[in-house]
């Protein structure tokens, strides 16, 4: 081996895994055309290569790694068929209406909603039990009377305008 | 899309349904009757009044003139006229609460108000405004009746 043959042996492993750059690769095929040594080194690399290659591939024919495949299909029916949840979260999602154009007519509609049925809820709601059923009567021109027949729930409110056409009562 | 449309469409529905009940309305039954002793009898139509008309007034004759059933809105006048037009009357919804319509009632004659009150309508009671002359004699009576 030759002292240029240091240099070499590691542009040597990059050029049995072709890695190296054309100008190593280059170097490293003109220094072999000259060493016999570093040729040698190059066929013990590829020797040792098939050496290990050829049993791992016999080995790799033989076996079909079907857990592997049932995994795989596992996982892909998984993916295609959801759970009922699923489906219900899906068609609840509500990430269309938070857009701009859809919540703030939402949210104002909300607010007049909110407005009106607090006029209604919060409203004083006064008890009539007992109230009387004219809450006021008047006339300018005339004389007015009111009478109430509480058996027949019935409530007279009488104008005068002819005093003796009156009620009888 | 679709979704969204869907919803909205739920929402709005909601919406209009709430609103719809909340809106104030009432239903009365206006019937103006002509009482007079030009006459004797009661309109048969009146046959539910007959035992009150007989007992308050001193009248032979009860005919009934006009039979409405208004629908009573918030602070929307509804105006029922004689068919010679000279009486005019207006009831206008002021309040609606649970079994209660205040209805206010003005009596016009020839564009003069003679007489205006605001009632009460509960469930079942009646109301009997009377007094305006007719022009045929007698006088004319309206009767009110809130339908809950």
């Amino acid at each position: 081996m030759k002292d240029s043959c240091s240099s070499i042996s590691k542009l040597l492993e990059k050029y049995f895994d072709q890695e190296g750059t054309d100008k190593e690769r280059l170097l490293v095929e003109g220094h072999l055309q000259d060493c016999p040594d570093c040729r040698d080194a190059l066929t013990s690399m590829e020797e040792l290569r098939t050496l290990i290659k050829i049993p791992i591939e016999k080995a790799a024919q033989k076996e079909d790694f079907p857990w592997v495949w049932q995994k795989i299909e596992r996982e892909i029916r998984s993916q295609e068929k959801r759970v009922w949840w699923q489906s219900l979260r899906s068609w609840l999602d509500v990430s269309p209406l938070f857009k701009k154009k859809v919540w703030i007519p939402a949210v104002a509609t909300a607010v007049v909603l909110l407005f009106v049925t607090a006029q209604i809820i919060f409203k004083k709601t006064p008890s009539y039990s007992g109230a009387s059923v004219v809450e006021y009567v008047e006339s300018e021109t005339n004389n007015v009377m009111v009478y109430d027949l509480e058996k027949s729930m019935v409530t007279v409110i009488w104008l005068f305008e002819e005093p003796e056409k009156g009620p009888s009562t | 899309m679709r979704k969204t449309a869907l919803l909205l469409i739920v929402f709005f529905i909601f919406s209009f349904l709430f609103l719809s009940t909340a809106s104030a309305q009432v239903q009365v039954r206006l019937r103006a009757i002509h009482a007079s002793d030009a006459a004797s009898g009661v309109d048969p139509s009146l046959r539910d009044l007959h035992k009150e008309l007989g007992s308050l007034f001193s009248f032979t004759s009860y005919r009934l003139m006009r039979d409405e059933i208004l629908n009573l809105s918030l602070n929307q006048p509804a105006k029922i006229s004689s068919r010679e037009g000279r009486i005019i009357l207006e009831t206008t919804l002021v309040g609606l609460h649970k079994g209660v319509a205040e209805v206010r009632i003005k009596v016009t004659r020839e564009g003069s108000e003679i007489l205006n009150t605001q009632v009460r309508l509960f469930p079942g009671r009646t109301v009997l405004v009377g007094g305006p002359k007719h022009t045929r004699g007698g006088v004319v009576i309206y009767a009110l009746h809130a339908n809950f």
